[in-house]
């Protein structure tokens, strides 16, 4: 599903912030990412969501090496990798509704599914009667809902959740959470970037972490300590 | 469900400010420069048709009188048979007289000199006349005649008359490139504005095409209310100018008023200005994605 081999990863002209990352998510698995902040959590998940190319080394996604994949069919990869960013990345324009359809649109599924979908999704995360908003009048948790309905309403096969629950309460985490588990369990593949150490302990998956330029992957059996 | 709003922010990026005022200006400009080209083709065309009424038939004299008689008669015949010929009238001796006084002296005629013969001929009004076939059957019966229908004179019109169509086309054409160049500028500013949100479409899977799409729709429809706004103006100035000058205009032109055609004209300059900006718009958004990742 994603290979990393010797991936390395620097903005323009400035220092790697990543070094020689190599791992395989298998599809179907769940992961956590995690790591102090800086640690470069976001810039990984950069690179799985095609946002950005590695400066050395190899990424595979879908078993595409990307550095050789053609720009047309980026898109046709990108559809298939649901995102929720960490500062959410909302259009500031559109309704929640609007916000979330994007995707669909995107995508050229009809009116009239999307309608349906939009909206049904919408309720499931708490927001049925928020559908009309627009993201400067909800909140940041309401934002985090909006940007992971976004993500997930075009059923990715790789999710990338970025501090999917760092704007929401616990108990709205656990649902988000929930729902990534019931994704998961139909197939979907995801990563999951978090600080939060009790939700990684709360949960059995595997576990990469990034750490002062070292990155490893803990099996589950290791973090039972935590 | 009403049409919903464009995925990208259009309404707060200034483009939309002004690009339908470039687009009204050249527009009106352009359609100024329409109906010019088409008046002057109207124009052309009645003074042709008002000089194409009448030509002059010239036959060469015989060895005498009688003979010459016969030419006259012979070519009186021709032009009796050809369709669309109202009257010719072979122009009395004394009067052919008169006109060769100042080169032949007072009695030219009375003195049986070998003086050439005239004859005027009037066309129906609006008869289309094959002057080619006329000249060559006149020819065929008279082989002294020449048939003068005031083609070189009309040669001279219509090519003053095609150069300033010729103006008003190139005029025409290089608004349509400034209002291609406008659009471009105000796409790439978009594009600049936008690009987080393009960049963020790219990331959730949308095609260039996608975006381009979004680019064309905004352009076409600023263009549109632009160029409804310059064709309209545009007319208001030729209305007033056809009531200004109709007092003028009927001593010395034809009659001006905007036919059909120009009208025509007219209404399709704004789409024109649309289907410009769509496709300018396209083609911007296109290259430029292009080299985005
Ligand atoms: N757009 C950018 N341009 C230049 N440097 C960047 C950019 N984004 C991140 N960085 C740098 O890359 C490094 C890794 O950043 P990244 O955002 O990946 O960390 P993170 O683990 O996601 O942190 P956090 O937990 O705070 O979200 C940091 O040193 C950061 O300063
Ligand atoms: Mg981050």
């Amino acid at each position: 599903m994603v290979r990393f081999q010797g991936v390395a990863m620097r903005y323009a002209n400035g220092p790697e912030v990543l070094k020689d990352v190599t791992f395989h998510l298998e599809a179907g698995s769940y992961h956590f990412l995690t790591g102090p902040s800086g640690a470069g959590k976001s810039s990984l998940l950069r690179l799985m969501y095609l946002a950005h190319r590695a400066s050395r080394g190899t990424v595979k996604v879908f078993g595409h090496d990307i550095a050789a994949t053609p720009r047309r069919l980026l898109p046709g990869l990108r559809r298939r990798v649901g995102v929720v960013f960490q500062d959410f990345r909302l259009l500031d324009h559109l309704s929640a509704r609007d916000n979330v359809a994007l995707t669909l649109r995107i995508a050229g599924v009809r009116e009239d599914t999307i309608r349906a979908h939009v909206a049904e999704l919408l309720s499931w995360v708490g927001l049925g009667d928020r559908l009309d908003a627009t993201p400067a009048t909800l909140s940041d948790g309401e934002k985090q809902r909006v940007a992971i309905a976004r993500a997930v309403i075009g059923r990715p096969s790789l999710l990338l959740a970025d501090e999917p629950t760092g704007s929401i309460d616990e108990l709205q985490g656990m649902r988000i959470l929930r729902l990534f588990e019931e994704l998961n369990r139909i197939g979907t593949t995801v990563v999951v970037a978090t600080h939060d150490q009790r939700l990684i302990a709360r949960f059995n998956h595997r576990v990469l972490r990034l750490a002062d330029g070292q990155f490893s992957v803990e099996r589950p059996t290791n973090l039972s300590g935590i | 469900m009403a049409r919903r709003q464009f995925d990208l922010p259009f309404a707060n990026d200034g483009s939309g400010r002004f690009l339908p005022w470039m687009i009204a200006l050249m527009v009106y400009l352009a359609s100024l420069a329409t109906v010019a080209a088409l008046t002057t083709r109207e124009v052309v065309e009645s003074w042709n048709a008002g000089l194409e009424d009448t030509a002059t038939v010239e036959i060469a004299p015989g060895p005498d009188d009688a003979a010459t008689d016969g030419l006259v008669a012979r070519a009186m015949a021709v032009l009796r048979n050809t369709p669309g010929v109202a009257a010719a009238d072979p122009v009395p001796i004394d009067e052919i007289g008169r006109l060769l006084e100042p080169w032949l002296g007072p009695d030219a005629a009375r003195e049986n000199l070998p003086i050439p013969r005239l004859i005027d001929v009037r066309f129906d009004p609006g008869a289309v006349i094959d002057v080619a076939a006329l000249s060559r059957a006149l020819l065929a019966a008279v082989p002294s005649a020449r048939f003068d229908s005031h083609g070189l004179w009309l040669d001279r019109l219509t090519a003053l008359g095609d150069s300033v169509q010729l103006a008003a086309l190139v005029i025409v054409v290089l608004i349509a490139l400034a209002a291609g160049a406008t659009v471009v500028f105000a796409t790439r500013a978009g594009l600049a504005v936008h690009a987080k949100l393009i960049e963020l479409m790219h990331l959730i899977g949308s095609r260039d095409s996608y975006i381009a799409r979004q680019f064309q729709f905004h352009a076409m429809s600023l263009a549109l209310r632009g160029g409804v706004v310059g064709v309209l103006i545009g007319a208001l100035t030729l209305g007033a100018l056809t009531v200004m000058w109709r007092p003028i205009q009927e001593a010395v032109l034809p009659d001006l008023t905007i036919g059909a055609t120009a009208l025509v004209a007219l209404a399709l300059l704004p789409l024109l200005a649309a289907a410009i900006a769509t496709l300018t718009a396209r083609i911007t958004v296109m290259r430029a994605l292009k080299q985005m990742t």
